[in-house]
């Protein structure tokens, strides 16, 4: 089942580009994760990350806007699939099932 | 305000990077990121800060992921390559007399690079073992007034240096003058060597096989020696701690002229060098402490030159800078020190001191006073610019074959390109063609190279050059780069001019085919036989010169003189003892020969007010005169010269620079010597050649007076004609009066041809190169010739069939040939007419050299290449029209 495992990481950045609706691309997926997970990543990591969830179908991805800032070059836009969707899904309910077989003298809150 | 109007840019050189090794369909919107956070990141925190994290994000992008794949355009590389190599070995099977035209020329002219090739090496072999090599450097003597710089420089160089500057690590002097006999209970050897200081072994990597070098050096009379005087000497016994007498003889490296015998004392041997087993620029066979040298100037045996500045011919002075010095340090202080000590010496005006690196001396400029002879830099030129003109030949020879038979080869070529291939897939294959061609060539290079190495180191130079010319994996490995470089070379022309055809031209091409740029293969042939004229023209006039000097007319008698080397022995006792021989006629001593290359002047006053004329002075007795037969002009030469030096002989140029253009009329003048003493004119001789042939002086006012001390030979006029039986009575004769010293003696006539030696070599190199260029360009025009007499069978037949002549036919395909071989002529035979009269200006004594000369070139190269063209046309003439049109 390697092909549906989800990281730690690749989970992250899902949730980012959930996040981020339609302005889902490298620069702000960065910015997100660093926003709210107050993690520094290359962009170098990041692309390791999405190239291997559009392999698995979690990401589709297309061309954007080009802008000055950019040197005219297009920005790639990122969105969710469905077994993206899925997946996150899955993930959540796994870490849910153990949160619930654990003894309450661990508190989550 | 400035920066507002600037964008800021991210590096360029990771910018670069970054596109380089991004994957293109990546790399749009990674840069695009990358120059977004760029910019916000230079707006918020700041240029560098931006910067830095650029460079950070592109290194950390450098992962498999991001990588562009490496692409291959053609999966059958290898069965691509294999085509190739097949394809051309079969061209060359199937082509055999072209192959072997370009086998054997290539190979042929590239024996002669490798020779090169292995001189260069071996000389760069030299003092490579010395650990400080890249900071040792020796200090020479260089001239404004255009005399060539000597390796010595003053004995006091390295006092005053090190007293005021503060350079180097060690510096170490060599001072010549050590040149004599050791004896060892009864053993003797003549050995010559230098007084050395302990510091030699730190500034050189000479180890001893015997002996510390730490303090060999160190004690007064103390000697290191060479093992070959070891083995001399002592035989296998252990030398060190063991005495030796030395008597000093005034012997030096270059000659072995002998002054009288001065007794220097007991030395003890403190070391034992293995000097010959070094390839080192030194060579000595004894090295005495610097040490010494205090008791010696005590006994005025050795002239003290410690605070000399003028006397720059003794010592070989060394320095090793320290690591923080530069070798422009070293310029700026010898230049300093130069001007310092030299502005002060009239004679050393002209003269300053300048460094040479070790790592420079071979294959180094011409240098007078070198301790070891070796070839200068500016021979090594000309004999590489001769191999390159050969080897130009030889590529020359290809190209022009190749594109002869672009015709025949375009249909592949056509076919080729239909198929797919692509220029450079032909470029690349018509490339390995000629690597190929070139590889056999080197293979039968190696074979020639044989042959071309041993007549080289039969040339008589080479008893004084040592060179080692073994090949070992390393020389191989450049002569392998070197093939694949004349294969490139040869190949790269022709490769492109075939690549370049249309696949529809080339397919169709065999109709229109004759007139295909021949004007340039014209212009090739052409050049080929305008070196070829050149070099055959030369040729004959160097050897004419030869034979021209050879054959000289000194103006006194060089037959049958025999001079022995008196060898420190006392002249009356040799002359007593060699007079009584039955076919010695007349004995004389003397100083030295004329035209032997040694001079010695004095100096002579006209008026007691004038300067004093310089005349160049022989000290010999009445007999020389006898012995080489001068014609005398005038006076009395039956009156003997006195041996208190004070009557002389002059020439007709001496009387004439002493200011008498009669000769009888300066006979019983007196002129006044550098001592104040008066010498009195008795007799006048004829002039005759005083200096080598090759010296540009021919006038020379020479003296002759006699002072039996200065005399070193004896000459010897012999009457008989068994010389054999002469010489084995002098030899006995000889070990009578000196048994110690083997009897050494050479024929006067013998001795003038050695001194013009070295224009036998020139004539055997030039020679030998004019062959090659000559066989290099005759093999060229046979293949082209074979190749059209080939391509027009089928016209010849026709021809014949409509009535043609042989002769007619013959001289139809031999028209177009002559008239190039007339180009030729007609470009090269001014031109090798200006270059040979423009270094015959140079020669005292020159040949005749005109029209005769250039015409004799002009017939043999004629000769060569009609040979050539009508021994091809006339078969191609002479065969049956049925054959040549039957075959299809």
């Amino acid at each position: 089942m390697k092909g549906t495992f989800l990281g730690e990481f690749q989970e992250l950045v899902l949730l980012a580009i959930l996040a981020l609706g339609e302005e889902a691309y490298g620069v702000s997926i960065q910015q997100k994760i660093k926003e709210v997970a107050g993690r520094d990543i290359t962009r170098g990591a990041l692309h390791s990350a999405l190239s291997r969830l559009e392999e698995k179908g979690f990401l589709k991805s297309a061309f954007g806007e080009a802008t000055k800032e950019r040197g005219g070059r297009r920005k790639r836009l990122y969105s969710v699939t469905v077994s993206g969707q899925n997946a996150l899904k899955e993930a959540r309910m796994i870490r849910e099932s153990f949160r619930s077989s654990i003894k309450p003298s661990f508190n989550f809150e | 305000m400035s920066k507002a109007n600037k964008p800021v840019k991210p590096p360029k050189l990771f910018r670069k990077l970054l596109r380089w090794f991004c994957a293109s369909d990546l790399l749009e919107e990674i840069e695009g990121d990358l120059e977004e956070t760029f910019s916000y990141n230079s707006a918020t925190r700041g240029t560098w800060f931006a910067k830095l994290i650029y460079i950070k994000e592109v290194v950390f992008l450098i992962r498999p992921s991001v990588i562009k794949k490496l692409k291959f355009d053609n999966s059958n590389n290898t069965v691509m390559l294999q085509n190739y190599a097949k394809v051309g070995f079969r061209n060359i099977l199937k082509y055999k007399v072209f192959s072997f035209i370009n086998v054997f020329g290539l190979a042929v002219s590239m024996s002669v690079s490798l020779l090169i090739i292995l001189m260069l090496v071996c000389q760069h072999q030299y003092d490579q073992f010395h650990s400080k090599k890249d900071r040792i450097y020796r200090i020479l003597t260089a001239h404004n007034d255009g005399n060539t710089t000597a390796a010595t420089t003053p004995f006091s160089t390295l006092e005053a240096f090190n007293e005021n500057y503060s350079l180097a690590e060690h510096t170490t002097s060599l001072r010549r003058g050590i040149g004599g006999d050791a004896v060892y209970k009864k053993k003797f050897t003549q050995m010559i060597g230098y007084f050395a200081d302990p510091d030699f072994f730190e500034v050189f990597s000479y180890e001893l096989s015997k002996g510390n070098p730490t303090t060999a050096l160190t004690n007064p009379n103390s000697m290191i020696i060479s093992e070959e005087i070891s083995r001399k000497l002592f035989g296998n016994s252990n030398p060190l701690g063991k005495t030796v007498d030395f008597t000093n003889r005034g012997l030096d490296f270059d000659d072995d002229e002998s002054g009288s015998p001065d007794f220097w004392g007991t030395f003890t041997i403190t070391g034992v060098i293995p000097i010959n087993y070094y390839k080192t620029h030194l060579r000595f066979d004894v090295l005495v402490s610097k040490s010494s040298l205090n008791n010696l100037y005590q006994q005025e045996k050795v002239h003290d030159l410690s605070q000399n500045w003028s006397n720059y011919y003794q010592a070989y002075n060394y320095v090793v800078l320290n690591e923080a010095s530069s070798e422009e340090n070293l310029s700026q202080a010898l230049s300093d020190l130069s001007h310092t000590k030299f502005s002060e010496l009239e004679e050393m005006q002209v003269s300053y001191l300048i460094s040479q690196s070790i790592l420079d001396f071979r294959p180094g400029p011409l240098l007078n006073n070198a301790p070891s002879i070796s070839l200068p830099m500016p021979v090594y030129y000309i004999l590489s610019l001769l191999a390159l003109v050969i080897l130009l030949l030889a590529c020359l020879n290809y190209t022009n074959l190749s594109i002869a038979r672009a015709i025949t080869r375009s249909k592949e070529i056509g076919i080729r390109k239909v198929t797919g291939a692509r220029r450079k897939d032909l470029i690349f294959q018509f490339l390995s063609e000629s690597i190929i061609t070139s590889f056999l060539a080197l293979l039968l290079a190696n074979l020639v190279l044989y042959f071309v190495k041993s007549a080289f180191m039969d040339l008589w130079v080479n008893q004084y050059l040592n060179f080692d010319l073994a090949a070992n994996l390393y020389i191989y490995g450049i002569f392998l780069g070197f093939a694949i470089f004349m294969g490139a070379v040869a190949g790269i022309f022709p490769a492109l001019r075939l690549s370049k055809q249309q696949p529809v031209q080339a397919l169709k091409a065999l109709a229109s085919s004759g007139k295909t740029k021949m004007s340039l293969r014209k212009s090739l042939t052409v050049l080929q036989f305008v070196v070829s004229l050149l070099f055959i023209i030369t040729a004959i006039v160097i050897h004419n010169q030869f034979r021209h000097v050879m054959e000289h007319d000194y103006g006194f008698e060089t037959e049958n003189i025999l001079t022995i080397n008196l060898q420190s022995n006392d002249y009356e006792k040799v002359k007593a003892a060699f007079s009584s021989i039955s076919g010695v006629s007349t004995i004389s001593g003397s100083e030295y020969l004329p035209s032997t290359g040694r001079t010695e002047n004095m100096a002579l006053k006209v008026n007691t007010e004038e300067e004093p004329k310089t005349l160049i002075a022989i000290s010999a007795d009445s007999e020389f005169i006898d012995v080489l037969d001068f014609e005398t002009i005038a006076g009395n030469i039956k009156q003997p010269l006195t041996d208190d030096g004070l009557t002389i002989v002059i020439n007709r140029e001496a009387a004439s620079v002493l200011g008498y253009q009669v000769p009888a009329e300066i006979i019983g003048e007196s002129f006044e010597m550098y001592n104040g003493k008066y010498v009195k004119v008795i007799g006048v001789i004829e002039n005759f050649t005083f200096h080598l042939l090759f010296n540009g002086r021919s006038k020379s006012p020479l003296i002759i007076y006699n002072n039996p001390k200065r005399f070193t030979m004896a000459n010897l006029s012999i009457r008989s004609t068994n010389r054999s039986k002469i010489l084995a009575d002098m030899s006995l004769a000889w070990e009578s009066i000196d048994p110690v010293h083997p009897f050494t003696y050479e024929f006067y006539d013998e001795n003038l041809a050695n001194n013009n030696r070295g224009i036998f070599d020139i004539v055997s190199i030039v020679g030998f190169v004019a062959f090659l260029a000559v066989t290099i360009a005759t093999l060229g025009l046979l293949g082209i010739v074979i190749y059209t007499a080939e391509r027009r069978t089928k016209e010849v037949g026709i021809r014949k069939i409509l009535g043609s002549s042989n002769v007619s036919l013959t001289f139809l395909l031999s028209k177009e040939f002559l008239k190039l071989l007339l180009i030729a002529i007609w470009i090269a035979a001014p031109l090798a007419y200006v270059l040979n009269n423009f270094w015959l200006n140079f020669m005292t004594v020159k040949v005749d050299f005109g029209l005769g000369t250039v015409l004799l070139g002009i017939f043999i190269l004629l000769g060569i290449g009609l040979l050539t063209i009508g021994s091809q046309t006339l078969k191609t003439a002479s065969s049956n029209p049925i054959e040549a049109l039957k075959t299809e």
